[in-house]
């Protein structure tokens, strides 16, 4: 197709990028360069341009959400390995575990039909994650969030997002059957909401917002059922309320994201380093290597889009932005292509998924809206993160493909 | 030294990450120009046969047909195609009653259905091949 | 089908415009507030400079240096040539508790972060100096030792400024405290009831007592009754409260500038009714009461009541009682604009920054903003003429100079009155205004107040006709 033709342009921009940052970070750490550097760098770049070409050999779907992802694991990965090598050469593994596990999705999304008739099992299998979690998670950061499983930390909330994404294209999607029994909409809402009300009591608000807002979605655009629609809202509302009242944790929050200098050494510490990172950077940043971002907590994780605005400059970080809106953009495309009913939730739903992380996160961290431990997709250091993300989009590449009636992809 | 190619490099930088957004942007509305919109509803459509990456212009796949499909150089037409060979307005199907109809606008080369050379309205139905110049396309009807 | 599109596209809008929204609030954020957020002391970056250039170094008009840095032993030390003497325009630096004054105010310029523009970083990178920009201020040194003399063993503050261009001249608050023995001493002084780290002169809200009959009197002038003459008996009755004078015995009859010049608070009391709360504080108001005041240091606005809680609360604002409060700084920017025909201008401390090699980087420019006609102004210059001449305010009179002025005696709840003084000189071709202001000195204006500004005034004279 001429997109493809075209298509060489932003790769070879992403190319002239990756080598033109690794350049500058190898001279950065000029003294202590290790083989891993050059694994790193060699590595990188042979990733994305192997996995670019090879996607669009083999996909006919859409080829915009790659290489817009592709730019963000770059920046990020920059930022990573600058504030840690040690992290930065982690990023990498798991970013290629991550495309691996792309590709895996997207094969599973677009050979398998059968996923819209598994709703029961979302329904299970979102309970045992969250049963596991309160079970056998431990406490990071005030939120139990993980669990550990032969040496390796998973965060559950993370596949149950997508679970949850299956389960209402699903329901709102896929077999009538469960759509006819009695008050159907009205138990699926409170399933959600049980599962809303179980992240809270993880300590997990972040994701909470994101499975709110994900089903507020969806069940705007699909449901018969619109007053349901202002009881949602409705109780969304007083649970707020509700919420800051009756519980400290949220309290805390509020109040450090309305005025956090009072509190400049304790809790409003994050949010007021974040802040200072920010507006150290100017419109273009203090230029890669010059900056503090060590001052930041969780610089290379939750708060990656201050230490990028501060190295690489404002302009930078509505490129982020306008990164993601693009992401969003094409996921609804997508989506509004889509004939298959089941597969056009999937994608409308991932793609809020998207939109709506990436909101809550730098909104967060610019003290737009109080703050939340969530991650930046594809740009945070993070292999839950990273490896559920690429899943996700694996999931959306399918999606992207052409299906008659029967949801088998048209060859 | 790092320091002075620190900062020469931001301003680098950030000017390729806003080059590779646009040059994204630009490729999708290209895309949304010339690709169909209301799938959603899947109707009559004609589908392009030719390999798009041998051709010389920006083409889609396939074009709906929703009431009437125009193919010509003009800018006006539904399928706009920048080759001297075709005519300003080249050909039309239209929908009548649930038909459709192929027409010859007077093109200086001449509209092929099935192979053979249109002379005024005919009708077509799926599976029939339409040829302009070295452009083919099948119709498909979807209903 | 086709609402399922509307809805879904709906959604996607919604998304981006919340996405729009953060790119404009990023943008906004860095244009407007981030300066602000970064001179934070909190901020770990502000010291990260400290380590690797010399703190550049400050000195009066006339090139005197009153502080600098040296480095000793690989150390940088800042070297405070006057200690207290500017313990409080210029501040401190310190690791430990932070910085204050001009120190915190132009840090980026002193450790030379200034790297705003493309053209600076290249500039510093390919040429580094290690040394920081230097400021040279508006101050005049050999006034500002003789104020602090003039104040020794007060409570208040004394400034002196220029009344044409804006510039500081002398700018004192007492008690002071030294910078040198800060660290060792901080919790002694940061918790002395005197509040010595408070600058006084810009941020202590005071009752202004008297002086305020000037804004009461340019409202007279104002509603054309300056000749109307008022027979002051020594006390007036207001809803049922009676105001008293100084004088009780009365000042006889008196017309605005009569009693202006002995500073009668019947008269003022009964205009102020006459005039009531809106005029009043719209004068106020356009005096910079209630506003920020835009200057190189931290400031407290003046403050005259919203709305008035009856005639009582009115009649007292009129002579600067009440719930009137102000800083001595808001004051002499009154009288200022008074000697300049009615031209107020802004405050500035610091006249330009320069580079080591001595470069100019930026230059202050003056700006004054018209608040009186020239006739309202000429009229308050005599006036406040003859308090120095023949009112309460001869103690400030000076041979050979036509000196103008106001006193103020203002009642306070500490049950000891503040005593004020703002003047300028000389009449004809006005140099130097001054505020003086003596905390709780429990004597009236004319007396305690007085003196020392004469003595200032004098002093600037002199000075500037050398």
């Amino acid at each position: 197709m001429n997109e493809r033709l075209k298509g060489k342009a932003p790769r070879k921009l992403l190319f002239l990028f990756e080598i033109l940052s690794l350049s500058l970070i190898f001279l950065y750490s000029w003294e202590g360069i290790q083989t891993e550097t050059y694994v790193i760098a060699v590595g990188l770049v042979l990733l994305i341009y192997f996995s670019n070409y090879l996607l669009g050999r083999i996909s006919k779907g859409d080829s915009y959400i790659f290489l817009i992802v592709c730019m963000l694991i770059s920046i990020g990965i920059i930022m990573i390995y600058r504030i840690s090598p040690d992290l930065g050469l982690k990023q990498l593994m798991w970013l290629t575990f991550g495309i691996a596990m792309f590709f895996a999705a997207y094969f599973a999304t677009r050979y398998i039909s059968f996923w819209n008739r598994m709703t029961v099992l979302y329904l299970a299998a979102s309970y045992l994650l969250f049963a596991a979690t309160l079970i056998m998670g431990s406490r990071t950061h005030g939120a139990i969030n993980w669990i550990t499983i032969a040496g390796v930390s998973v965060q559950p909330a993370e596949i149950t997002k997508i679970i949850l994404v299956f389960l209402l294209a699903a329901f709102y999607g896929g077999d009538e059957k469960y759509r006819r029994i009695r008050n159907a909409e009205l138990i699926l809402m409170i399933v959600v909401y049980s599962f809303i009300g179980l992240l809270f009591l993880q300590r997990d608000l972040g994701t909470a917002v994101i499975f709110f807002g994900v089903f507020t979605g969806i069940q705007y655009i699909y449901s018969e059922d619109r007053r349901l629609i202002w009881a949602n809202l409705g109780l969304a509302a007083a649970g707020g309320v509700a919420g800051y009242l009756l519980f400290d944790h949220v309290k805390v929050r509020v109040t450090t994201w309305l005025d956090p200098w009072p509190h400049i050494n304790d809790k409003g510490y994050q949010i007021t380093q974040s802040l200072f990172a920010i507006s150290e950077g100017g419109f273009f940043g203090t230029g890669l290597g010059r900056g503090n971002p060590s001052f930041i907590p969780l610089s290379y994780n939750d708060f990656i889009f201050s230490a990028i605005s501060e190295e690489m400059g404002i302009f930078t970080g509505i490129g982020v932005i306008m990164l993601f809106m693009l992401l969003v953009y094409r996921g609804f495309k997508i989506a509004l292509r889509q004939e298959n009913l089941f597969f056009r939730i999937v994608a409308l739903g991932i793609s809020m998924v998207f939109g709506i992380q990436a909101f809550i996160i730098i909104g967060g961290v610019m003290k737009v809206i109080p703050l939340t431990g969530l991650t930046l997709p594809f740009v945070s250091y993070g292999g839950t993160s990273v490896v559920t993300s690429f899943i996700a989009l694996g999931i959306l590449q399918g999606a992207s493909e052409k299906r008659g009636k029967a949801g088998i992809v048209d060859e | 030294m790092f320091d002075l190619l620190s900062i020469v490099l931001k301003y680098v930088f950030v000017f390729i990450i806003y080059l590779f957004i646009f040059t994204i942007i630009r490729m999708i509305y290209l895309d949304i120009r010339s690709v169909d919109y209301g799938n959603l509803e899947s109707g009559a459509y004609l589908k392009l046969l030719n390999r798009i990456d041998s051709l010389p212009y920006n083409l889609s796949d396939s074009y709906p047909v929703e009431g009437e499909l125009t193919l010509g150089r003009q800018k006006d037409n539904i399928i706009q195609i920048k080759d001297p060979f075709i005519s300003k307005k080249h050909f039309r199907i239209i929908k009548d009653e649930n038909e459709f109809f192929l027409e010859d606008l007077g093109s200086s080369n001449g509209t092929y259905l099935n192979g053979e050379k249109v002379l005024d309205v005919v009708r077509i139905g799926k599976g029939d091949i339409i040829k302009v110049g070295e452009l083919e396309f099948i119709f498909i009807d979807g209903a | 089908m086709n609402s399922e599109r509307k809805r879904i596209i709906t959604i996607l809008i919604a998304l981006c415009l919340g996405f729009v929204f953060l790119i404009g609030y990023l943008s906004y954020f860095q244009m407007f507030r981030a300066q602000a957020v970064r001179d934070n002391s909190y901020n770990k970056r502000l010291w990260i400079n400290e380590d690797n250039i010399l703190r550049g170094s400050i000195t009066d008009r006339d090139g005197e240096v009153l502080v600098y840095s040296e480095s000793v032993d690989g150390e940088a030390q800042r070297i405070y040539r006057y200690d207290n003497l500017y313990s409080h325009v210029i501040g401190y630096s310190l690791r430990d508790y932070g910085k204050s004054g001009l120190e915190r105010k132009y840090n980026s310029y002193l450790v030379n972060a200034n790297e705003n523009t493309a053209i600076n970083e290249l500039i510093n990178l390919i040429n580094p100096t290690g040394v920081g920009n230097n400021l040279s201020l508006t101050i005049d040194h050999d006034l500002q030792t003789r104020t602090r003399e003039l104040m020794s063993g007060k409570k208040g503050s004394a400034i002196a400024i220029d009344p044409n261009t804006g510039e500081i001249l002398s700018m004192v608050s007492v008690p002071d405290f030294s910078v040198d023995a800060l660290s060792e001493n901080w919790t002694s002084v940061s918790e002395n009831p005197d509040s010595p780290l408070l600058n006084r002169g810009i941020q202590g809200q005071y009752t202004p007592g008297s002086i305020f009959k000037i804004l009461t009197a340019l409202g007279v002038i104002r509603n054309g009754l300056p000749e109307a003459i008022y027979q002051c008996s020594g006390s007036t009755v207001i809803d049922g409260y009676t105001i008293r004078d100084f004088d009780e015995s009365g000042h006889g009859p008196l017309n605005l500038e009569q009693a202006f010049a002995v500073s009668c608070n019947t008269y003022f009391v009964d205009q102020a009714v006459a005039m009531g709360h809106e005029q009043l504080r719209e004068i106020a108001e356009s005096l910079m009461f209630n506003d920020r005041i835009d200057f190189d240091l931290e400031t407290s606005a003046s403050i005259f009541p919203e709305a008035s809680l009856g005639l009582t609360d009115l009649a007292a604002s009129g002579i600067g009682q009440g719930r009137v409060l102000t800083t001595p700084l808001n004051m002499l920017m009154i009288v200022s604009a008074v000697a300049n025909d009615g031209y107020m201008p802004m405050p500035h401390l610091v006249e330009s920054i320069y580079t080591p090699s001595g470069m100019n980087i930026e230059s202050h420019k003056t700006e004054s903003r018209k608040v009186m006609d020239k006739g309202e102004a000429e009229a308050l210059q005599r006036m406040m003429r003859e308090v120095v001449a023949s009112g309460t305010g001869t103690n400030a009179g000076i041979n050979g100079v036509q000196v103008a002025g106001k006193t103020g005696t203002a009642e306070n709840s500490s049950g000891n009155n503040h005593a004020w003084f703002v003047g300028f000189a000389p009449l004809e071709d006005p140099q130097v205004a001054v505020v003086v202001l003596l905390e709780e000195e429990g004597s009236s204006g004319g007396r305690a107040a007085a003196p020392i500004a004469r003595e200032m005034i004098s002093f600037a004279i002199n000075r500037l006709s050398n």
